[in-house]
């Protein structure tokens, strides 16, 4: 690692006066399970780094007027763990409850899963699917935006819209109304645990009283640089009845999409544009269950 | 670069330590306080040789820089035993013959210990799922489980 400054400000005030201060060289640190190892790696030379884990003000799960509110430094752990999430919001539970082993679960933050961006991040697939907002502070205010905003940005790392000496604060989304809308995420991947997603597979469906479906979002990441959406498929469930089998007529048009987006790189695209199927097949599967209309057999 | 101090509980004793920013938890438990039960394996995570209790719960402490400790309650390997003497989680991984080269151990026996601390009756899959995250190239992770279940059983 090479040398830098350390500063653990004690209100988001202060850590945002630091950041704009030394804003020509500066990394935040929140969990650190992808950050310490970039430093160790030199992958990252910052000269100063401050550390967000005093800020408890960014540690929360709220519900408030319908809407899921979660703090940047709230843990993978703490999400898996939440009992509202778990009932209403499956995708992002089961998407906390995998990420790497329970000790990275203990450290590692939403905020710095949705900072990193990474192709494989579990816990942005869920929010993208979810068609969540965030909340980025500094010193010259706040603003608001679609994740989808967000990562289409190209702010300090290129990654997102973040500029250096910006915050992510927070991540929000409509509470779902489980007795319409149903959130399902599985993810493919080598091991049990420890494994960065193959692919992690996300959707939102929601239907009315005689089980049309009126609203379907699906997404996949490590697909391609981010959670890779299927509008086409989306469309050709809204309207018609939600049942296994025309959500099963949705994968011959993915697996197109698949196979068109990763045309560049046709080692990776052998398995992935077979695997998101099986991916979805699941999600399929439990959105169906959750709905109470159909039970699949595999 | 300045030097930090960090003040941190380790092993029930308040310590302060004077240390470089660029070192990680890890550095400063094994070189500036001499804990070396706490192992470096595959320093990006994903080994769990180098997991000591924290606040409570198991972290690799190769994730996590030593100035973020300010404050913690950490625990190493050296602050289980029980008057120099093993206790229930460590005799019941000699019972079980679960030890062969000992590198993984010392994690292991941290993250049995935080498990038993907040469910000292856990399932079968629960002991699977909270020892999901410290890798053994010896034992095949049979006997580290039985290990474990034995210990709980003595609770
Ligand atoms: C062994 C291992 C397994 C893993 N498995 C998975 C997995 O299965 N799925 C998965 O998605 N990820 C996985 N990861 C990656 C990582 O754990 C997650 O991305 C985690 O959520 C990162 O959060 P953090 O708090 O540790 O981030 P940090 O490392 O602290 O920060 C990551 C980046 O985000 C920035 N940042 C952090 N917080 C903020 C904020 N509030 N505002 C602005 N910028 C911020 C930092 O500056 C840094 O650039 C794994 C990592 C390891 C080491
Ligand atoms: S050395 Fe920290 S997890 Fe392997
Ligand atoms: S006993 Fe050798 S690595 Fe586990």
């Amino acid at each position: 690692m090479r040398p830098f400054d350390f500063y653990a400000p004690a209100t988001v005030v202060e850590a945002l006066e630091l950041m704009h201060q030394h804003k020509e060289n500066v990394a935040v640190i929140a969990g650190g399970t992808d950050l310490v190892l970039e430093l160790n790696e030199r992958k990252a030379n910052p000269a100063v780094v401050i550390d967000l884990k005093k800020l408890k003000e960014l540690d929360y799960i709220r519900v408030e007027e319908g809407v899921v509110r979660i703090g940047a430094l709230t843990t993978h752990a703490a999400i898996a763990a939440d009992r509202q999430i778990e009932k209403y919001v499956r995708v992002l539970h089961e998407a906390c409850r995998q990420v790497g082993s329970p000790q990275i679960r203990n450290l590692g933050t939403i905020g710095g899963n949705l900072a990193q961006s990474s192709v494989a991040g579990d816990g942005l697939a869920a929010c993208v699917t979810l068609d969540a907002d965030v909340t980025l502070r500094s010193v010259r205010g706040e603003r608001r935006m679609k994740l989808d905003e967000f990562l289409a940005g190209e702010g300090a790392t290129r990654r997102n819209i973040l500029a250096a000496d910006e915050l992510l604060t927070e991540v929000s989304f409509a509470l779902p109304d489980i007795r319409h809308t149903a959130t399902a995420f599985y993810k493919l991947a080598k091991r049990k645990s420890l494994a960065i997603s193959v692919i992690g597979g996300g959707m939102v469906a929601t239907v009315d009283d005689n089980g049309i479906c009126t609203y379907a979002r699906m997404r996949a990441g490590a697909l391609g640089r981010y959670p890779m959406p299927f509008p086409t498929c989306e469309a050709h469930l809204v309207g018609k009845k939600l049942t296994y089998a025309t959500m099963l007529e949705t994968l011959p048009i993915m697996h197109d999409q698949v196979l068109e987006a990763n045309k560049s790189r046709p080692w990776s695209v052998f398995y992935k544009k077979e695997s998101v199927q099986g991916v979805f097949k699941k999600v399929f599967a439990d959105v169906l269950h959750q709905l109470g209309l159909e039970e699949v057999q595999e | 670069m300045n030097k930090i101090t960090v003040h941190c509980t380790v092993n029930h004793k308040p310590v302060s330590v004077e240390i470089e920013p660029n070192k990680r938890l890890l550095d400063m438990l094994r070189v500036n306080l001499g804990l070396t039960s706490v192992k470096e394996g595959c320093s990006e995570g994903e080994c769990g040789a180098c997991t000591v209790i924290y606040n409570g719960e198991p972290v690799t402490s190769c994730c996590i820089l030593a100035g973020q400790a300010e404050g913690a309650d950490i625990i190493t390997l050296e602050g289980v035993s029980v008057d120099g003497k093993p206790d229930v989680v460590q005799q019941a991984f000699i019972e079980s013959g679960a030890i062969q080269c000992g590198f993984c151990i010392p994690g292991m026996i941290l993250t049995a210990e935080a498990l038993l601390m907040k469910n000292p009756h856990p399932t079968m899959e629960q002991i699977k799922e909270a020892m999901s995250g410290n890798l053994c190239r010896c034992t095949g992770y049979k006997k580290i489980e039985e290990a474990v279940a034995l210990a709980a059983s003595r609770m």
